[in-house]
């Protein structure tokens, strides 16, 4: 009598199991995404799954942080376990090398208007953010990285990132270089020049959330940060002024499920509307691809925006192609030089 | 005997598995077996010194932890029961938080603005801020706290277990109290103190929340520039031998801890 029930329980889970495959396959109830969470994943939650999932009904599943490791991990061991993956820009570089992406399906996407330089044949660019100057509000206003450099006139210590491909472009210009001169770099001059503040450094960060907190806690001075974990906060001021652009970007990993990938083309999509950029950027200051987002953000707040026109033009593109084939020679420079060799 | 072969197979297959695997990434290259990666690792001067930087702050820790944990060890064997509980309590309880927010709270203590620094300069004993942070000292303030635990519990463990009547033994036959300490006393608990420190140090060279943190990016040390290698290069070759390397310095020194624990076993 049990043997037999065990044998019906058994053989009707398997059933069951069947048909949910057979289901799965049929259609996508939920996507995953890796993103790197915080504020900024709060504010992909707002402005584009909820639309996304209004729309289609799919779920989105947020995870966090990403890396080029986890991408990597995921391509080589063939379990795709995100379908959208997010990038730097440098990163993006480094994963097409390396075979990790899947072309997107800009036809299925069907973008607003966006800017060249995010819409690459492999990545989506979401979202612009800078690494400016910041500083303690009431403390004496550098205007150019020069003046950053400057420890005589601009006294206290310095928070640099700790990521030579944000922090030699800054001592670059730091130097006098013009910021369409900026790439390819000229790496001896850009460590020569951070030779000469690399004694007032007090901390080399690696976090987004530290440059404002050693900001706060008056560790330093003046920090170079990104931009987004800058304006808004009433303790801080800032300037775009030299300020290093960037724009991350969405993949899609090598072997994913095609109709995972085909459901996520939506979700771009969704990304690539000013009116939802617009909303994001209420979350967090970062602002997307769109050049036609200046209708949506109220004027008195434009200025907080990366890509807002005013801004855009002050500042240096940077350049990840350049940055990804240098990036072993970079890298090993940047130890040698915190290790004073 | 062969009830364990299942238990066996799976923690070889979940667990050395994939560790083999990693490892073996330092001895392939696209064309084959090679030592190139070693010899990338050996003969580029950031790796070493690296490693050699790790070294320095795993083996000052372990002294540090030594002078600290010795005389509190030794104090927490003279207290009576109650007294003893109490203690023993205080040195377990920082188990029990995480490490990560130990780390941030010396943050808070000791930056510019935190408390160490504003009593000190209120009571006008500085001029300016002392720098506790983001340097090699906040590095190993992080470290001996963490790890002192570590130290003090096995040596108190063994502390107890050194007959009191050894010592008043040596009393009687006229030794002053810094004779028996030295000559009795301490050689006993040397072997604990030894295996403690060697422990200590082993567990030194993997930190990296404490430097990462704490060290302002200033202080390397080979788990952050293991996480470079991993996570942001990627070059998971050089990772893998670099790793290999230490791997294989941990085992040497866990072969002298066994043989240090089971001399004092024998003892």
């Amino acid at each position: 009598m049990r043997i037999a029930s065990l044998r019906q329980a058994v053989s009707t889970a398997l059933l069951a199991f069947g048909l949910s495959a057979s289901a799965a396959h049929a259609q996508v109830k939920e996507i995953r995404m890796l993103e790197s969470g915080g504020p900024s994943g709060d504010s992909i939650e707002e402005a584009y799954i909820m639309p996304f999932t209004q729309k289609s009904g799919i779920k989105v599943t947020r995870e966090s942080p990403t890396s080029l490791g986890k991408l990597q991990a995921m391509v080589q061991s063939k379990n795709i376990t995100s379908t959208l993956v997010e990038l730097g820009a440098t990163n993006v570089v480094q994963a097409r090398a390396l075979g990790l992406l899947e072309p997107l399906d800009w036809t299925a996407i069907n973008p607003a208007p966006m800017y060249p330089e995010a819409k690459l044949p492999d990545a989506f660019g979401y979202q612009y953010f800078s690494t400016i100057m910041a500083w303690p509000k009431g403390a004496k206003r550098p205007i150019s990285w020069a003046d950053f450099w400057n420890v005589k006139d601009f006294p206290g210590k310095r928070a640099l990132p700790d990521y030579p491909s944000y922090t030699l472009p800054l001592a670059l210009l730091a130097d006098g270089v013009k910021p369409e001169n900026l790439y390819p770099m000229d790496v001896e001059r850009a460590f020569a020049s951070l030779r000469k503040i690399k004694d007032h450094v007090a901390v080399w960060w690696k976090a987004g959330a530290q440059a404002p907190q050693l900001l706060e806690d008056k560790e330093v001075a003046y920090a170079a940060a990104w931009s987004g974990r800058i304006v808004g906060n009433g303790k801080l001021e800032y300037s775009y002024n030299q300020g290093l652009l960037m724009p991350s970007y969405f993949v899609v990993p090598k072997g994913a499920d095609p109709k995972a990938k085909a459901a996520a083309m939506a979700l771009l999509r969704e990304m690539s509307q000013a009116q939802n950029q617009a909303v994001a950027a209420r979350i967090i200051p970062y602002t997307g691809a769109s050049p036609g987002l200046e209708k949506f953000i109220p004027t008195e707040r434009l200025d907080d925006y990366p890509t807002s026109s005013k801004n855009k033009k002050v500042q240096a593109l940077a350049d990840p192609v350049w940055t990804a084939d240098n990036t072993k020679l970079i890298e090993k420079k940047w130890q040698e030089f915190k290790l004073g060799l | 005997m062969w009830l364990v072969a299942p238990l066996l197979l799976v923690m070889m297959v979940a667990f050395n598995l994939p560790i083999v695997t990693m490892l073996a990434q330092s001895v392939i290259s696209a064309s084959g077996p090679t030592l190139a990666h070693f010899s990338e690792v050996v003969n580029g001067s950031v790796h070493l010194k690296v490693l050699a930087n790790t070294f320095a702050i795993a083996g000052a820790t372990a002294v540090l932890c030594v002078a600290l944990g010795y005389p509190l060890a030794y104090w927490i064997r003279k207290l009576d029961t109650r007294h003893r509980a109490i203690a023993l309590a205080m040195v377990v309880v920082p188990f029990w938080i995480s490490i990560l927010v130990r780390t941030y709270a010396w943050i808070v203590l000791l930056g510019n603005a935190g408390i160490v620094n504003r009593s000190l300069l209120g009571l006008g004993w500085i001029g300016a801020p002392v720098s506790f942070l983001y340097n090699e000292l906040g590095v190993l303030i992080g470290t001996v706290n963490v790890l002192l635990p570590f130290l003090v519990l096995p040596l108190y463990a063994a502390m107890i277990k050194i007959d009191d009547r050894l010592l008043r033994a040596a009393e009687t036959l006229g030794a002053g109290p810094w004779t028996v300490f030295w000559r009795i006393f301490f050689p006993l608990s040397v072997p604990a103190l030894a295996a403690g420190a060697v422990l200590v140090f082993i567990l030194t060279l993997g930190f990296f929340i404490t430097p990462a943190v704490l060290g302002g990016g200033r202080v390397p040390m080979i788990a952050n520039m293991l996480d470079l290698l991993i996570n942001q290069m990627p070059s998971w070759e050089l990772a893998s031998a670099i790793s290999t390397l230490l791997l294989a310095v941990t085992l040497l020194l866990f072969v002298f801890y066994l043989r240090l624990t089971q001399a004092e076993e024998s003892a």
